[in-house]
């Protein structure tokens, strides 16, 4: 299996007050194209912030992140930004879509940031749309599609840009079981059926159900790991 | 450009706010064009009012007549001048005069006063001396007529306690020899400028006969003029005016004859560029805090583009375009209150009443004066300074933190 992440000794130490928190502590962990894994945790563990330094979302106190053989800590914002475009892909847990676009134009938006040309966008989008089984409701704005479906659009905007891994923060949170449990078939499927990489952190029993490892992580350490 | 088009939908997100910082902005803009035309119409009608109720836009004069009016100063080449004025085709008129310093006196009361001998079509052509005239009659043309004929202003002519047909003596010294003279005049009419300067002090008769008077047949004292071009420029004035100084004849316009007013249309133009930086720097100040509101409202949205791989450069982009997209929309508001206002009282005037300022009677009207430059080059500040205000919010967006800014992070 070819590593898409690699972690080495990653800490991410934050000031509170006089005292120095440690976030996230000596973690190193490896995580392998096509895994379904999530990082699993009580609140306040360091699973999100971990999530954080692996998207390049923070920067590590010390230690390093690679992603595809990249050492992501070593790039500037603008480098930082390019690579999370092209090799990333983010589910946020509200969402998060741009209101005042249409979904069509969210999952468009990121493929315009890569220069992708207007054939090859429209056919994308046609595509990301019918994956996440949302045809017909391109043209309408995140205000007029349910949360639901408002988070397929994301997976769809996520997938859009080819990214080597998604990495999803709490992705069924603010959905009913019902539909959190469709979205999780979706992301399953399409891990399975495109080998798609998914690193989630959660702390629901659905997505631990689905995951095929789970990361345990307490006090920013790795407690201990599991294949179920 | 994607880019392009959520900066014209973010617009009207928030549209009381969008609406809001347009109108602050755009009577911004309207102020600015407003004060401007008001102004440029006090400055118009004060220049106006400087150089069409006796001076002339320029004068021509002997070397030091002006320091105390010396009668022996006088212009003896003064009928070749009037020839080539005649001639020139950028003097739209001139007037020549004998100006001298008398005494006048009537059956009642006596008082010192400058007697202006004029030509009375010609003066017509320069001065509003023949529309000042409020009782009788102005001067006739023709000489034979006018001998005795004299205008007086209102205040003197109470001063002296004469009116219509009463009779005045004048007494002069005559030029060259100093020996006083007198002579008998009838009020042929009384005017009133509404300028003290001028109603207190002056008389006006026929300049043939205070030639006679005071002995220099031919002559004159000053000679009055007024451009076809009021705003003609300063180049062009000081060309002609360049061609008649020489020697012993001095040519001055009105901002050398009157260099108070000169110094007040400065001041003018200082106080309008105060107000003007004022307003827009208040104005200024609701766009970057009207920017700040609206970033803030989307600061997780700012932090979520940024993580999906927008670049700071194109976050920076984006909210600059809201802004410029904001001031268009304020120019496009404020050139038509501005403008509409402005053309309305254009034609119509301001009503200011009757008053005197630095000495000048000014209109009761004020008309606004509307140029190009208002409606082009302060649009184009107003763009500017929005963009220079968009710039401070538009850094902080751009320099957002993804994990700071989703705050729950990621």
């Amino acid at each position: 299996m070819t590593s898409v992440i690699t972690t080495r000794n990653l800490c991410r130490q934050f000031q509170d007050g006089e005292n120095i928190v440690k976030a996230v502590d000596e973690v190193s962990l490896n995580i392998d194209a096509g895994e379904f894994t999530a990082i699993i945790g009580p609140s306040g563990s360091g699973k999100s912030t971990l999530l954080n330094l692996i998207g390049g979302l923070d920067n590590p106190t010390s230690g390093s992140v690679e992603l595809s053989g990249t050492d992501i800590a070593q790039m500037s914002g603008s480098e930082l930004s390019d690579f999370r475009r092209d090799h990333i892909g983010f589910i946020f847990q509200s969402y998060n879509l741009i209101p005042v676009l249409s979904a069509e134009e969210n999952i468009e938006y990121i493929m315009l940031l890569q220069g992708v040309n207007s054939a090859a966008r429209d056919k994308r989008v046609k595509e990301m749309l019918h994956l996440v089984g949302l045809e017909g409701l391109g043209d309408r704005r995140p205000s007029h599609l349910s949360g639901g479906q408002q988070q397929r659009v994301a997976v769809a905007r996520a997938m859009a840009s080819h990214p080597d891994i998604i990495l999803a923060d709490e992705p069924t949170a603010n959905l009913d079981s019902k539909t959190g449990i469709a979205l999780l078939e979706v992301m399953k499927a399409l891990n399975e059926d495109r080998g798609m990489t998914f690193v989630f952190s959660t702390h629901d029993s659905k997505i631990m159900d689905r995951a095929r490892r789970l990361v345990h992580v307490e006090d920013g350490r790795i407690d201990y790991e599991e294949c179920p | 450009m994607l880019i392009y088009k959520l900066a014209i939908r973010n617009l009207f997100r928030n549209t009381r706010r969008t609406i809001l910082t347009v109108m602050l902005i755009g009577f911004s803009l309207a102020a600015l064009i407003l004060t401007n035309a008001i102004t440029g119409g006090m400055i118009k009608v004060m220049v106006e009012s400087v150089t069409h109720t006796i001076s002339g836009e320029a004068q021509i004069h002997r070397l030091g007549f002006r320091d105390n009016l010396d009668i022996d100063l006088y212009l003896e080449d003064s009928s070749d001048i009037e020839n080539r004025l005649a001639q020139d085709n950028r003097v739209k008129s001139y007037s020549p005069r004998v100006i001298a310093g008398g005494m006048i006196s009537s059956s009642y009361n006596v008082t010192g006063g400058a007697v202006y001998g004029v030509d009375a079509a010609k003066e017509a052509s320069v001065s509003k001396l023949k529309l000042a005239v409020v009782q009788g009659n102005y001067l006739s043309e023709h000489s034979t007529e006018n001998a005795t004929e004299i205008l007086i202003g209102k205040p003197m002519a109470e001063l002296l306690e004469i009116g219509l047909g009463d009779r005045i003596v004048i007494t002069l010294a005559e030029a060259n020899t100093g020996e006083l003279t007198q002579a008998l005049f009838r009020v042929s009419g009384i005017f009133f400028f509404g300028t003290r300067e001028i109603d207190e002090n002056m008389v006006f008769i026929n300049i043939e006969k205070a030639r006679e008077v005071i002995n220099i047949y031919d002559a004159s004292h000053e000679i009055a003029l007024l451009f076809h071009e009021s705003d003609i420029t300063a180049t062009t004035t000081q060309a002609l005016l360049r061609e008649f100084n020489h020697g012993e004849t001095e040519a001055l316009d009105w901002q050398d004859l009157f260099p108070e007013i000169s110094s007040v249309l400065v001041i003018s133009d200082f106080s309008s560029f105060i107000v003007g930086f004022i307003l827009f720097l208040l104005a200024s100040l609701g766009v970057i805090n009207s920017m700040f509101m609206s970033i803030y409202e989307r600061i997780y949205e700012f932090g979520v583009a940024k993580a999906i791989g927008t670049k700071p450069i194109q976050l920076l982009q984006l909210v600059l375009f809201e802004g410029f997209l904001i001031a268009l929309m304020s120019c496009a508001f404020g050139i038509a209150i501005g403008g509409g206002i402005g053309f309305y009282y254009e034609t119509r005037g301001i009503p200011m009443g009757e008053f005197e300022f630095a000495g000048i009677a000014m209109n009761n009207k004020i008309p606004t004066v509307l140029t190009l430059e208002q409606f082009t080059q302060f649009p184009v500040y107003v763009i500017l300074l929005t963009l220079v205000a968009t710039l401070y919010p538009a850094r902080f967006a751009a320099n957002i933190v993804p994990s700071q800014a989703l705050q729950k992070s990621l």
